[in-house]
């Protein structure tokens, strides 16, 4: 599996105050430059079959025996990391999922979610509405909650985060849908035909 | 020194983020979400696609723990068929 190194780079919008947790991945590239093109293509066949492949052998490797089965803690571990891996390592959250994963393997589990929410001000720069921005400034906090490493980003970073993390998400349903059948002993031709949601 | 303007300037390469820019990416991910993909997004609100936003992925998580679920349980099974597993394998490849 191809090794993720973040780089401590933290050329992005993030305040300085969080500078003890440089050494994590910082790395605040691309986002503001190009919206969409980052996007692995979530949807396309290949692109599920790549994960499916992976997955089934990142699942065959985890240890398991008769006596203790694979839990589904554990699987779902090894579907994220697998999904974060197939990522490429261009997005925050699929970096932090392979972050999250290593420290757990090689040392303490230091629990990411060291401090507060970032987001203390969503920067939109005009038109704000005190009311308007309350309210999305509150969602988008328990949004930056729940897409993994973005707790600290900007706004517009953690839409773009969100929008790639819902189309792998969506993939990693419909591969593990797919192989659940298959081992169901349902219909493998779901798999070429493609027509598995 | 009032907030944002030099707060979200931390380093030389940021742009200055605009209402057109979070209302684009606010469209794209409305996008996505099945519940809003029909409706036209001068309708939705940036909070409603936010809530939405936040309900889908969690629906999401909650699918694929009940996956991991199934498949824990149908991988102790076939680990000790090797004739499905390899079944699988040359399936997937």
């Amino acid at each position: 599996m191809a090794s993720f190194e973040p780089n401590v780079d933290s050329s992005n919008s993030e305040t300085s105050r969080e500078s003890n947790q440089k050494k994590r991945r910082k790395i605040g590239d691309h986002a503001t430059d190009n919206n969409s093109a980052n996007a692995v293509p979530w949807r396309s066949e290949a692109e599920q079959r790549i994960y499916s492949r992976r997955l089934v052998e990142a699942l065959r490797r985890t240890p398991s025996s008769q006596a203790k089965p694979r839990a589904a803690g554990q699987v779902r571990e090894t579907a994220d990391r697998v999904l974060a891996a197939t990522a490429r390592g261009r997005t925050r959250w699929s970096r932090a999922i392979l972050g999250r994963w290593r420290k757990l393997r090689t040392q303490h589990k230091k629990a990411k979610k060291a401090s507060s929410t970032g987001l203390k001000r969503t920067r939109i720069s005009c038109g704000e509405r005190r009311n308007r921005l309350a309210a999305v400034q509150k969602k988008a906090r328990v949004l930056s909650r729940l897409v993994p490493g973005c707790r600290k980003v900007s706004f517009p970073n953690l839409l773009e985060e969100a929008t790639d993390y819902i189309s792998a998400l969506e993939m990693q349903v419909r591969a593990m849908t797919a192989l659940a059948e298959l081992l169901s002993g349902g219909a493998p031709a779901g798999l070429d035909g493609g027509a598995l949601c | 020194m009032s907030s944002r303007r030099s707060r979200s300037r931390q380093s030389g390469v940021s742009t200055e983020i605009t209402d057109a820019q979070i209302t684009d990416l606010v469209s794209k991910l409305q996008q996505l979400i099945p519940e809003l993909r029909a409706r036209r997004s001068d309708k939705v609100s940036a909070s409603k696609v936010l809530q939405e936003t936040c309900n889908y992925i969690k629906s999401l998580h909650r699918e694929v723990d009940d996956l991991s679920d199934r498949l824990s349980q149908l991988l102790a099974t076939t680990d000790s068929n090797s004739a499905q597993a390899a079944i699988i394998r040359s399936l997937l490849m």
